[in-house]
């Protein structure tokens, strides 16, 4: 089967460039122009990597990285206009792979393309998965959408992030500082209270009885969980 | 000396009102104004008078100052408590100053001047100064009334201060962010242009692969349309550093702009076959003064701009005699600019925000325009709509031989 990449662009010139050295490598290039348009395309394409640009209008390079992230575990090399160490930092906690800096030569991108696509043949593949399934419960992470008995639930940005922890730690407890520190930051860490009020409010859009959650549970004294499906439909 | 006979007739709703006006304020004079009508009635007083703290000479300056009832038309003649004034500042004391004249001279010349410091945060503002000529003399009740407001009064001024500073900061502010945001767009449309060049040449160069003849082609192509991309973005910010320093030299000619305007017209054709202009011109049209280099510049910007921001939509290009004058209207039916934005889009490195990155600019076009007109003594303007278009009007002197 060929090797299919998705390159992401808002300048068509960057995308036709980064086509034509791929494609004279012999593997298979689609296109997308904006981050809406890739999550979309990772999801129902499925390709094996994803070159990424970071300045795009609407849904940055950034965001639109750790949004596959939460369904796929592609390949991502991101394409930055800096060079400069921040930026690299970023990109790996936001789960890229690698980053090409531009302007670029054709040579060194087609070298680490090749090299990212090495790496990640040795390691597992693990399943791409844009939905996620919760008892009543379902989640598009291509789209950031939730759904509850079929019914869209809308969230604000924190508690689809709160939600998003959970789903990807299903029969984990995670403490109050886990979750602060993922979602608000570190200097959150011990700020207990807005996470009670996300969790109470996520709970009421959520949970057919807020009181008796089957979806996010407290466990007292450590934390809460999203318990494993078999024991929240008991 | 007589014994006060007043009292202070002020109730909790005069308190009440007073603090109203200094709660709506915008500006301290105006509130002292309103403040002083109220209580005249209750709290008699002829001149009233304050002093601010110069905070580079340390002098007390005279701020503000009203006449309101006796002494109203004695002018300068009378005393303004300019001497207790600057005792009060130094001392930051309540000071009272009573006439040692005989009580059978003229009023005028027998003031009662009562002195109240404004202080905030241990530090004297200034102070305020009430006079009245000739009796009766200020109450106890009065001067503690008088601290008061002289509190409020402290009060206002200290906001209007820092509402000042806050502009101020806000204003440099605004600088700054113009800056940045031109240092980060200049970066990005340099960084554009150079990286297709790199990324096209280096994927021409590559050793392990061969291309046709029609790819090279194409791919030399862009190479070069980005190289011209970067010339003018050089010329650009070459022109608007000599504008802005007044360094561009014109040459000014007699000049005929339907020749100007037709050359112009031509070439944006040739470079943007896509875009439909409509060229309208009054004959026989005026001639006017100017250089005619500059202004093609500005119409082939106004052009390239409407083919860049509204595309698919044709353009007209009407020019007509006015009033001592030509006029140019170039006009478009794009998506229009944002009324918050404006006041703006004449000022260097001003891009709109909203704009898609991928659709390049630096921010310097229509200051080059603007700068331009000026050193003609002309005019620039827009007139533009959400969903309907934009116009852009430039206005020229007529040449008078």
């Amino acid at each position: 089967m060929d090797t299919r990449i998705l390159v992401v662009d808002d300048e068509v010139l960057y995308q036709h460039l980064v086509k034509v050295n791929l494609e004279a490598e012999g593997y298979e290039v689609i296109t997308a122009s904006n981050g809406e348009e890739a999550l979309e395309m990772v999801a129902s394409k499925r390709p094996d990597m994803v070159i990424l640009d970071v300045m795009m209008p609407r849904l940055d390079g950034w965001t639109t990285c750790e949004r596959i992230r939460q369904f796929s575990s592609v390949p991502i090399i991101m394409l930055t206009a800096k060079g400069e160490e921040q930026d690299r930092v970023r990109g790996l906690n936001v789960g890229a792979d690698d980053y090409v800096v531009k302007p670029f030569s054709a040579t060194e991108l087609v070298a680490r393309v090749r090299a990212v696509l090495r790496r990640a043949k040795t390691s597992e593949q693990v399943g791409q998965n844009r939905y996620f399934a919760h008892g009543n419960l379902k989640i598009d992470f291509a789209r950031a959408e939730v759904w509850k008995e079929n019914k869209p639930v809308y969230l604000s940005a924190t508690e689809y992030r709160l939600l998003i922890q959970f789903a990807q730690h299903v029969g984990q407890v995670l403490t109050a500082e886990d979750l602060l520190t993922a979602i608000w930051g570190p200097q959150y860490s011990e700020d207990k209270e807005i996470l009670w009020v996300s969790i109470a409010r996520l709970r009421q859009k959520l949970e057919d009885n807020p009181h008796s959650p089957q979806h996010i549970v407290t466990r007292s004294g450590l934390g809460y969980l999203m318990p494993p499906i078999e024991k929240a439909s008991l | 000396m007589k014994a006060a006979e007043s009292t202070l007739n002020l109730s909790l709703e005069d308190l009440y009102r007073i603090n109203q006006i200094v709660l709506q304020a915008k500006e301290w004079k105006s509130a002292l104004d309103q403040i002083a009508r109220l209580i005249r009635p209750l709290f008699i007083f002829d001149n009233l008078v304050v002093y601010l703290v110069d905070p580079v000479s340390k002098h007390p300056e005279t701020a503000y100052a009203r006449a309101m009832g006796r002494g109203k038309h004695a002018e300068a003649d009378v005393s303004w408590g300019e001497t207790l004034a600057a005792q009060v500042c130094n001392t930051g004391k309540t000071s009272l100053l009573e006439p040692s004249e005989p009580a059978n001279t003229d009023r005028l010349h027998r003031p009662y001047i009562l002195g109240v410091p404004l202080i905030r945060e241990d530090s004297v503002l200034g102070t305020i100064i009430f006079i009245r000529f000739g009796s009766p003399p200020f109450t106890e009740e009065q001067v503690s009334f008088s601290k008061f407001l002289a509190n409020e009064i402290t009060l206002l001024i200290d906001e209007n201060r820092r509402h000042e500073r806050l502009n101020e900061l806000e204003a440099q502010h605004h600088i700054f962010r113009l800056q940045e945001d031109f240092m980060s767009t200049l970066s990005h449309e340099i960084r554009t242009p150079l990286g297709f060049i790199k990324g096209y040449t280096t994927t021409l160069l590559r050793s392990d692969t061969s291309w046709d003849a029609k790819t090279q082609r194409e791919f030399l192509q862009i190479v070069d349309q980005e190289t011209d991309r970067l010339q003018e973005l050089i010329d650009d910010l070459l022109d608007s550093a000599r504008l802005q320093s007044g360094r561009m030299r014109m040459n000014f000619q007699v000049v005929r702009l339907d020749a100007v305007v037709n050359d112009v017209v031509m070439r944006t054709r040739l470079h943007h076959p896509n875009l439909e202009v409509i060229l309208n011109i009054d004959q026989p049209l005026k001639l006017i003064e100017g250089d005619p280099v500059r202004l093609a510049q500005v119409l082939q910007n106004l052009l390239n701009n409407a083919a860049k921001y509204a595309p698919g939509s044709k353009v007209w290009v009407n020019i007509c005699n006015v009033d001592n004058g030509v006029k140019i209207d170039v006009i478009d039916h794009g998506p229009g600019i944002p009324p918050q934005y404006v006041p703006f889009i004449f000022d260097r490195f001003f891009r709109n925000p909203e704009q898609a990155p991928n659709v390049h600019g630096s921010g310097l076009g229509l200051f080059i325009c603007k700068q331009i007109l000026q050193a003609h003594q002309g005019e620039i303007t827009v007139n533009t709509t959400l969903g309907i278009g934009s116009t852009f009007t430039v206005t020229l002197k007529e040449h008078i031989p």
